[in-house]
């Protein structure tokens, strides 16, 4: 049997697939190259960087949306430091984001492999289905819904849960399960598109070497340690950086289900600013939180990348 | 040198955009439309809650435009989850270069557009149109302070609400209880309560309960409940906080000990309050009269209303809406004709409704909302919307500062702990108070 690090390319495989003397490009590709990705490089252009320098711009002043704004420097930012509530918020952002991730990825996974067991294909359809519906929803939809069931004292969660004898749950009034309530909607809003990738993955790698891995000798086990993991290694990756920007920047879910609360236990950053920009009035603020919190994710992006160097396997 | 080109062509890129991003936040920008020489359009920004609004405010300048052939009246739908947002959004579109002429405020929003020097106060035209005298004497003095912030009137109101209790006649009739009167108080509303928090599924745990009120608002939560407690979260300036008062804690105290009992829910938004006071699951809760909106359409009549009960003194709270003439008018003798016409007999009667399709506020002028009885809109008691702020002391002013978006959303946040047993509600409205500190500032 072969292990993970021996499927691991050697330094001199490079030679082997090495580039060669360049083929000479068609010309007139270049031109249609540009004609394809100017919609692209346009949108991308007016709807993420140039909010992003404004953002960063604004960062340095005071602004109300209504009055002139006043150039402050670094204020702003000094600020942060300052803010009482706003650790807390961070750690509450961090609690859930990790949470989410760790079901899409975990549970993703487990839940792709079984949908790739056997089963009739009308089950399969069923199941598939049912865990993409959701990801297809409106998030405010959904948490509305979910608010709904989870009442402590008049939903259906608490109903049923009750018909087991178990005590009613605050799921949405308490500062212990306000943000588990915001995990498990987000989670099974999301983890369809985690599965939907995760298959994916699954049906690229090839029958052979499982097959060739079964007359081995090897276990379910060790054929999803062995082959399976390394070959999805890359699916795990994307869907772990996809995962930790998108659980980080939930905003939908914390406020229409707990508006944040109570008090700030199941408040995310991305709320958090909100409220300062569109609460308080104080763009400037709100912009050095979205500025510093932006940092924070392409810091964790590139430890991610970093890591991944240990781990991740391609083909 | 390229790259000494491309630092400056970044800097100037940045500094387009700082220009950009700043340039339209200028509340003395010139207006984007043509000049006031000739000009006879106006521009009017509202909050689009919902149908309703939407299908209101064209009626309305559909009307003015029939009145007014000459005018061309342009509506600009904002949305919003509520007042507060709506503000943040409406200012995000004023500064984005926008100039409306008018734009619905309600009370809440009072002293946010004042203190950003955003509304024309009409004190002058109140003084010299001779129509302006006969409006006022029609419209109840409480809706005319509710929008006068340091001797500025900003607008009339041409619709408003107070909060009262709905309870479900149907649950009342089943258990055998007496509609309440309008002199019941605190003790008799716990007693009426209590009697209707029912475990119907032998649970041992109430599925059915007395009262609610909704989480997410203060007007229709804790507010009626502090002023009949005698006290406000406010001073009268609006300038200081005034959340941990001895009556203040009384009422939240009042509140939380409904919930301890099991007389009332874990508090829930009022959209689910009002599926849960439909089907039976909650007998009361808080409101002004935009629920009947909801209710009568979905063919729901087994309801009426009460004044909410007296504590050590009775108040009305309620709030109002508006169209003050914005500062950024070009015409604002034409947007004074408009403020008017929304307070005229002819749109005045759009609030009342009929009974398959009601008004989801209460008309200003009192010559018009007395008919509401008169053409059959349920509930049966509803006289008592105007009388409440006719004939009963009212809650004046709003506690309602500038940042009243950041106020309710820091009172709410405190209160969703300490109903939720997580503070005791001495140490939760100490905590507020101090919070409101920073922000209940003039």
């Amino acid at each position: 049997m072969t292990t993970s690090s021996t499927l691991r390319p050697e330094a001199g495989d490079r030679t082997v697939t090495g580039p060669g003397p360049a083929a000479p490009r068609p010309r007139g590709d270049g031109a249609a190259a540009l004609a394809f990705l100017t919609p692209a490089i346009i949108t991308f252009l007016v709807f993420v960087l140039a909010p992003t320098a404004g953002v960063l711009v604004l960062s340095f002043f005071n602004w109300n949306l209504l009055s002139d704004g006043t150039f402050v420097g670094l204020d702003n930012f000094a600020r942060l430091f300052k803010d009482g509530r706003l650790l807390g918020v961070y750690g509450s952002t961090t609690y859930m984001a990790l949470a989410i991730l760790a079901v899409n990825v975990v549970l993703g996974l487990l839940l792709a492999v079984l949908l790739e067991s056997r089963m009739p294909s009308w089950l399969r359809g069923f199941f598939r289905l049912s865990f993409l519906f959701p990801f297809v929803v409106s998030a405010s939809a959904v948490a509305l819904i979910w608010r709904f069931l989870l009442n402590k004292d008049l939903g259906l969660v608490n109903y049923l849960l009750g018909l087991a004898g178990v005590d009613r749950v605050d799921w949405l009034g308490s500062s212990a399960f306000a943000p588990i309530s915001v995990i498990m909607v987000n989670s099974w809003k999301t983890i369809g598109f985690s599965i939907l990738v995760y298959i994916a993955g699954l049906q690229s790698i090839p029958k052979e070497m499982r097959e060739a891995a079964i007359v081995d000798g090897a276990g379910a086990w060790t054929r999803f340690w062995r082959i399976t993991f390394p070959l999805l290694s890359p699916t795990i990756f994307f869907l772990v950086v996809i995962n930790t920007i998108n659980s980080f920047q939930i905003f939908a879910e914390p406020r229409v289900l707990t508006q944040g609360g109570p008090g700030d236990s199941s408040r995310t950053i991305v709320e958090y600013l909100y409220d300062r920009a569109f609460g308080d009035f104080d763009l400037g603020y709100a912009s050095a939180i979205g500025i510093t919190f932006a940092l924070v994710l392409v810091v964790l992006t590139a430890v991610q990348f970093w890591f991944s160097r240990r781990w991740t396997f391609y083909s | 040198m390229n790259v000494p080109n491309r630092k400056v062509a970044l800097a100037c890129a940045t500094a387009a955009l700082a220009v950009t991003a700043l340039a339209g936040c200028s509340s003395d920008a010139a207006p984007s439309g043509s000049s006031a020489s000739g000009d006879k359009s106006l521009e009017i920004v509202y909050w689009n809650y919902g149908p309703a609004a939407e299908s209101g405010n064209k009626a309305t300048a559909d009307a003015f435009m029939a009145a007014h052939p000459d005018v061309k009246v342009t509506l600009t739908p904002v949305t919003g989850e509520n007042w507060g947002t709506y503000y943040a959004n409406a200012a995000t579109l004023i500064a984005s270069g926008k100039h409306p002429d008018l734009m619905v405020i309600s009370g809440e929003g009072a002293q946010f557009v004042h203190s950003n020097n955003l509304v024309q106060p009409i004190n002058a035209y109140l003084g010299k149109d001779p129509e302006a005298k006969a409006i006022v004497d029609d419209i109840a003095p409480g809706l005319i302070n509710g929008f006068t912030v340091k001797g500025d009137v900003l607008t009339l109101t041409y619709g408003w609400n107070d909060m009262v209790v709905y309870y479900n006649t149907d649950v009342f009739e089943k258990a055998g209880i007496e509609p309440p009167a309008a002199d019941w108080t605190w003790d008799d509303f716990k007693a009426t309560a209590k009697k209707l928090s029912k475990d119907t599924d032998g649970d041992g745990k109430p599925d059915q309960y007395g009262f609610t009120w909704a989480s997410n608002e203060i007007f229709p939560g804790i507010m009626p409940w502090v002023a009949n407690a005698g006290g406000n979260l406010t001073s009268d300036d609006v300038c200081t906080a005034t959340a941990d008062t001895p009556q203040v804690t009384k009422a939240v105290s009042f509140l939380k000990g409904l919930i301890d009992e099991g007389i009332s829910p874990a508090p829930m938004p009022m959209s689910d309050v009002f599926t849960r006071f439909q089907n039976g699951q909650v007998a009361m809760f808080g409101a002004g009269r935009w629920p009947i909106a909801t209710f009568l359409p979905a063919g729901f009549k087994a309801f009426d209303i009460q004044l909410y009960p007296k504590g050590d003194t009775y108040k009305t709270v309620f709030g109002g809406a508006g169209y003050p003439i914005l500062k950024s008018s070009e015409n604002p003798d034409l947007a004074w004709e408009y403020q008017k016409f929304t307070v005229s007999n002819e749109i005045e009667k759009q609030y009342v409704g009929t009974p398959g399709k009601p008004g989801d506020s209460i008309p200003s002028r009192r010559s018009v909302a007395e008919t509401i009885s008169k053409v059959g809109v349920p509930p049966a008691n509803s006289d008592l919307y105007y009388n409440s702020i006719d004939k009963y002391p009212t809650l004046v002013p709003y506690p309602a500062p500038a940042k009243y978006s950041t106020f309710e959303s820091t009172v709410l946040r405190h209160l969703q702990q300490i109903f939720a047993s997580e503070t005791s509600v001495p140490d939760g409205l100490k905590s507020l108070q101090g919070e409101l500190g920073g922000i209940v500032t003039c």
